[in-house]
């Protein structure tokens, strides 16, 4: 066993372990949780048999296994960033939201003093 | 009741000046202070205006759309957009008010480019680079056709008030105010006014903000 393979060994472990403490804070979904779970499991595969990923690759008609990770890593990360920006935007719309109530509102009390 | 939106945003220099000569040709003039830092708010309130102030700077939709909603509470039949840099002309308001009730449209857009001195007016980049880029980019985005899109010169019947409601923050609700109006099928008009420019305005980078406001706005509802 290299030392890469020991220490993402242990760094998966960990991961996993956050993952498991995420779902009983209920922070996770179980969707969630299988979801993470399943990755580290697959990526600790991928970490201690290096080749498992050209048989994926050559199935896809794509020369190296390194080259699949990174496409996928790509496709899911320029995934995540989109979701992020959609979640971003409805923050401020909801963020919006309030700055009008809460300015329509100082308003009213305003005009509602003064009429006293 | 025919009320004035003004949405403003460190505009103390000449909000003042702006709901002034306002007042005579409105029944109410409601300055939407997008948490300026200036005095813009107290400024307002002595020349006569109605302030709602926004505790943060959420962009001049944001502010539009806060007009609205008091304006639909107090039951106004007709609303203006009106800037609060001083870049447009009271003398434009009456005849545009006339132009919306003989057409019995829903919405009047103003448009700069409708006007003879629109050449001498508009600087150029504005007419043949950033005006051809933003009418493709509003028809993609559903707008109906009109000259001047961006112009923040326009006026809503209370049909219209009920009907449009503003969701982008920033500069990006110039294009979904003609998308609104085209999904709903509301009847609209476009009159010639003038504009006045003190800065530039809005540049290329602005633009590019508002393709991606309305492209993520497609994904967040």
């Amino acid at each position: 066993m290299i030392i890469f393979q020991l220490l993402f060994f242990l760094f998966s472990f960990f991961a996993i372990g956050t993952v498991i403490k995420r779902r009983k804070d209920t922070l996770l979904s179980n969707n969630g949780t299988l979801f993470w779970m399943l990755f580290w499991i697959l990526a600790d595969v991928v970490v201690f048999m290096p080749n498992s990923t050209t048989v994926f690759a050559n199935a896809l008609g794509i020369g190296r296994g390194a080259d699949v990770i990174i496409y996928i890593a790509l496709a899911i990360i320029f995934f995540v960033l989109f979701r992020l920006h959609v979640k971003l935007h409805m923050i401020e719309q909801h963020i919006t939201r309030i700055v009008r109530d809460d300015a329509i509102g100082t308003m009213q009390d305003t005009e509602s003093q003064t009429k006293k | 009741m025919f009320i004035a939106i003004v949405p403003a945003y460190n505009e103390a220099s000449t909000v003042g000046a702006v709901v002034k000569s306002l007042l005579p040709h409105v029944d109410r003039v409601l300055v939407v202070d997008d948490g300026s830092t200036d005095q813009t708010s107290s400024f307002a309130k002595e020349a006569g205006a109605f302030v709602i102030r926004h505790g943060l700077n959420r962009g001049q939709g944001a502010a539009l759309e806060t007009g609205h909603v008091y304006a639909r509470q107090i039951g106004a039949e007709y609303v203006l957009h009106f800037d609060a840099d001083g870049q447009f002309s009271v003398d434009d308001i009456a005849p545009s008010l006339s132009a919306l009730q003989e057409a019995n449209a829903d919405v009047l857009f103003g448009s700069r480019y409708k006007t003879r001195m629109a050449k001498a007016r508009v600087p150029w980049t504005k007419r043949y680079i950033l005006r051809p880029l933003a009418q493709i980019v509003d028809r993609l985005f559903g707008a109906v056709k009109l000259s001047d899109a961006h112009n923040g010169f326009r006026m809503f019947t209370k049909k219209a008030l009920d009907t449009i409601s503003i969701s982008h923050d920033g500069m990006a609700h110039a294009s979904e105010i003609p998308a609104l109006v085209k999904k709903h099928g509301l009847l609209y008009i476009e009159v010639p006014v003038s504009v006045t420019y003190h800065e530039y305005g809005q540049r290329m980078v602005s633009g590019i903000v508002v393709v991606k406001d309305l492209l993520l706005g497609r994904f967040s509802r």
